[in-house]
């Protein structure tokens, strides 16, 4: 009987090498495909906001395209697709690929709203004071509506942590494939899965309290 | 506070210093099919307090804001100290650090303190070192009585507060003439006089401004000039008392019957859909 057996000590002890290099991608590929999604998230969504030309556009098809499809589609798109078109990466860069774009997506849209939110009247002070278009953006634009779009944003960042996990899909060692692949062969599935939800849970608290800190410093004062 | 104290009227750099500091030629704007504008011509020397008034919709925003490049003219031309500030090839930035403009909102930054908010476009622009900066925007916080308000946030000060902080950020750039666009209509009636006594000592230390405003008894004490606006044009321009008193055009005389600054008992009017009956 499995459930006679059931010990999570020993499944996390007997594996621990394994499961902390699990970990240990985990939280590479996440640090990256994060980064990045906050990048194309603040860039796109100011070139949309700003309505720029063509990098609009652009932008809004692509954001249409990731809302709309399946995240495992995207990646078996980039995994078993574009190396058909010549364009061949490896597991990892497949990893924090496919979770950015698909974060980059979202929260474009969550610094978009957020730019939009400035109310005009903000960065016509800035333009009277003798602040430059640009200038404008960087110091009254980005600062207020970075702010706007900080609790929409964080989702984001936790939704992307939680997808890293259809890695499994691909076969790439990150902690869910790493844990799944020890149970198939020694029965404990229970354990796995329980050990499994442990981590992302703590995972995705700790990103949660390090973002909450990050915004009561900055959240706009009238709301703190 | 003394006009010392506040004196901040950077040397004109302009082609002929000695010339007005704004002129405004045969200007017309409109919006879509709306004309807004409909040939402005004005003159403002150094030194002097002009003060605008007229009807809501009569176009006195919109002036004030095509003189700081805020909207684009369509005909006629705007000289700032000599210099045609409408014409093609002009840095608009530049044209606006010499032109200090105040609004009805304040549009304080809200992420910013009262003396980050005075030092963003000096550090930024002017390139001030952070202690350079203070220094002066303290002086200045003092100036409009708010040195003690430094470290509050907008959302914390009332709206007189807000709006002495916002007269300080644009002095903060050293502006050639200041512009204010009704910077008390916002304000609760007892916060007013704070803001129009801070305009008050501005207008003494010799800075040169154009001032939106209903308040009549600040136009004829503190104004230089009048002018009165309505439907884009100015129908009217005197020593604000002579207008005031003995307006000469019909229009000038309706407005100031309508706001209860001619000396009619309240007793004697009467209302209809227009507002008040002629
Ligand atoms: N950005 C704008 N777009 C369209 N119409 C405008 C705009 N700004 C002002 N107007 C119109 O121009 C006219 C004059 O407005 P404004 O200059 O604000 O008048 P005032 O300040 O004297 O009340 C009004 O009819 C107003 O509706
Ligand atoms: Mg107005």
């Amino acid at each position: 009987m499995i459930l006679a057996t059931y010990d999570l000590w020993a499944f996390v002890s007997d594996n621990q090498e394994e499961l902390l290099d699990g970990l240990l991608n985990t939280l590479k590929v996440s640090a990256f495909a994060i980064a990045g999604a906050f990048v194309i998230g603040l860039v796109l969504g100011a070139a949309r906001a700003h309505r720029i030309p063509v990098v609009s556009q652009l932008t809004a098809i692509y954001v249409e395209v990731i809302r709309n499809t399946p995240i495992l589609v995207q990646i078996f798109f980039i995994f078993y697709a574009l190396p058909q078109l010549g364009i061949v990466f490896d597991q990892f860069t497949v990893a924090w690929l496919s979770v950015m774009i698909w974060g980059g997506a979202f929260n474009s849209e969550n610094f978009r709203a957020g730019f939009q939110a400035v109310a005009y009247r903000y960065r016509e002070a800035g333009y009277a004071l003798g602040f430059a278009p640009f200038s404008t953006f960087l110091n009254v634009t980005l600062p207020i509506g970075g702010r706007i779009a900080l609790p929409s944003s964080i989702n984001t960042y936790i939704s992307v942590l939680k997808n890293t996990s259809l890695m499994y899909v691909i076969g790439y060692a990150e902690l869910t494939t790493t844990s799944l692949n020890i149970s198939n062969l020694t029965l404990q599935t229970t354990e796995s899965l329980t050990m499994l939800a442990v981590v992302y849970l703590t995972l995705v608290w700790s990103l949660s309290a390090l973002i909450r800190l990050l915004e009561s410093r900055l959240a706009l004062p009238e709301s703190r | 506070m003394t006009a010392s104290e506040l004196a901040i009227v950077g040397e004109p750099d302009g082609a002929n210093g000695a010339g007005p500091v704004v002129r405004v030629e045969g200007v017309r704007k409109s919006f879509g099919s709306n004309l807004v504008l409909d040939g402005v011509d004005l003159t403002v020397a150094a030194g002097d307090a002009l003060v605008i008034i007229g009807r809501s919709g009569s176009g006195k925003s919109t002036l004030l804001r095509c003189i700081n490049l805020l909207e684009p003219i369509d005909d006629g031309r705007i000289l700032l100290e000599g210099d045609e500030i409408t014409g093609k090839g002009v840095d608009v930035s530049r044209v606006r650090q010499r032109v200090g403009m105040v609004f009805q909102q304040f549009n304080l930054f809200p992420h910013l303190t009262a003396i980050d908010n005075v030092t963003l476009a000096a550090r930024k622009i002017r390139k001030l070192s952070r202690e350079q900066a203070e220094r002066r925007a303290r002086e200045l916080l003092k100036t409009v009585g708010l040195e003690e308000k430094a470290e509050q946030h907008p959302h914390q000060l009332s709206g007189g507060q807000q709006q002495r902080v916002a007269i300080a950020r644009a002095l903060m750039m050293e502006p050639h003439v200041m512009l204010f666009d009704e910077v008390t209509s916002a304000l609760d009636p007892e916060l007013v006089g704070e803001v129009l006594i801070v305009m008050r000592d501005l207008a003494r230390t010799g800075m040169t401004m154009l001032v939106v405003t209903h308040e009549m008894q600040f136009a004829r004490e503190v104004g230089d000039r009048l002018v009165f606006m309505d439907e884009g044009r100015i129908v009217e321009e005197g020593v604000p008392a002579d207008v005031l008193d003995n307006p000469s055009d019909e229009r000038t005389r309706r407005f100031l019957r309508r706001t209860l600054q001619l000396p009619e008992s309240l007793e004697e009017l009467t209302v209809n859909e227009e507002g008040v009956e002629e």
